[in-house]
């Protein structure tokens, strides 16, 4: 095959470039994972009792994770593209953790002196990132699959963004299911298992991302 | 032979060409491909001095990918950066594939692609088109035909075949698709 006649091949009957490639694969992929992860949580773990919305906690577990999905997503959608520009979604995120770190900070800072390590570490700090990481595999697939059909050519940072999405929409499933109400238990065991589900999808990135 | 001009004025001459493609002309489009294929070819065959059979192989694969994924360049990005970024990708891809991991240390910076001669000629390709339509289903190969070489309009070539407009469209873009993964396994 001549190059000219590949070149005709693809040219002729083209018409114009899709739009928004990145959003239409990404989307129906985190809402499946999203939706996923809540029906994990409310049918095997169980909902929270509904008092317990009174508290800031869990919409402040919702807002984190739902940040931290946002901003994983924009960046998952921009490494899907060769020559990705990053900065924009890198802050988001950047933002979301410091905001939640000085917020954890914060509730620490306010209890009494002997009752931080069991603010911090609560009755669940065990269970909590293997629950978010468990949660987040339907999320993980889902992104893998629609970077797969992209161009992303760094695999391990499309695979890192892919992962941290399912870890967020993991976590947001999982305040569904989780008692705890302290910001700073939030700060670190939600962080630590959206940051696991982000190496797994970092690992998996350069196998799974090959097109 | 007409010196190769410098980098910037490359991607001067391709940008408006790629924009008018973007939006759907199909003979920028035609034109922003020949270009991008000869910036290809030089910039594959500096890096593949030992495999120079598979230079023009890569070029189509490229070719193909960049076709597959125009919809994932942005438009605040150059052209010829988005395409060799691409390239880039395919020669790793290849290099893995056969198992050659010391090659990834070649000099993989695009800056100097100007400064070197275009390797305007075609080189010689193993793989043939008629071989490779063979190896898609049928709707997707009598949709790539109909369109893409026979160069009828997607409601003529609905007409002649019975397949709605709607389906003719889908098999041509999985029928490019396939395509391209032949091309990627082929050897």
């Amino acid at each position: 095959m001549k190059t000219n006649d590949l070149i005709d091949l693809l040219a002729t009957g083209a018409g114009p470039a899709p739009r928004g490639v990145a959003a239409r694969r990404l989307a129906p992929a985190a809402a499946l994972g999203a939706l996923a992860s809540a029906a994990g949580a409310l049918g095997v773990l169980g909902p929270i009792p509904m008092e317990l919305f009174v508290d800031p906690g869990p919409w402040l577990k919702l807002a984190y994770a739902g940040g931290l999905a946002v901003g994983a997503a924009w960046l998952a959608a921009r490494l899907g593209r060769p020559v990705a520009r990053i900065d924009g979604p890198v802050r988001l995120l950047l933002l979301a953790v410091a905001l939640m770190a000085l917020l954890g900070a914060l509730a620490l800072l306010a209890a009494p002196p002997g009752g931080r390590l069991a603010a911090l570490l609560g009755h669940s700090w065990q269970r909590c990132p293997f629950n978010v990481l468990a949660l987040s595999l339907p999320a993980l697939a889902g992104a893998l699959w629609a970077l797969r059909g992209l161009a992303p050519t760094q695999p391990r940072a499309a695979g890192l963004a892919a992962g941290l999405l399912a870890g967020a929409l993991g976590a947001l499933g999982y305040a569904l299911s989780c008692t705890e109400l302290s910001p700073a238990f939030i700060a670190v065991w939600y962080s630590l298992g959206i940051g696991l589900a982000g190496a797994l999808g970092c690992a998996m990135g350069p196998l799974i991302l090959r097109w | 032979m007409k010196p190769e001009p410098p980098a910037d004025d490359f991607e001067a001459v391709l940008q408006p060409l790629w924009a008018r493609a973007q939006s759907g002309d199909e003979g920028a489009y035609r034109e922003a491909l020949r270009r991008i294929a000869d910036r290809l070819r030089s910039f594959l065959r500096r890096r593949m001095q030992s495999l120079p059979d598979d230079v023009e192989d890569l070029v189509q694969e490229t070719l193909l990918a960049i076709h597959l994924q125009r919809g994932t360049h942005d438009p605040e990005v150059p052209v010829s950066r988005w395409a060799l970024a691409i390239a880039r990708h395919k020669l790793i891809d290849l290099w893995r594939r056969r198992g050659r991991r010391e090659a990834l240390h070649d000099p993989l910076d695009e800056l100097a692609e100007g400064d070197h001669p275009a390797v305007m000629e075609e080189l010689p390709v193993r793989r043939d088109l008629e071989t490779l339509l063979a190896g898609l289903p049928q709707a997707q190969r009598q949709a790539i035909v109909l369109i893409k070489l026979e160069g009828l309009s997607v409601a003529e070539a609905s007409q002649r075949s019975g397949v709605s407009v709607a389906a003719l469209k889908v098999q041509v873009h999985r029928g490019l698709k396939r395509l391209a993964e032949l091309v990627r396994k082929a050897p």
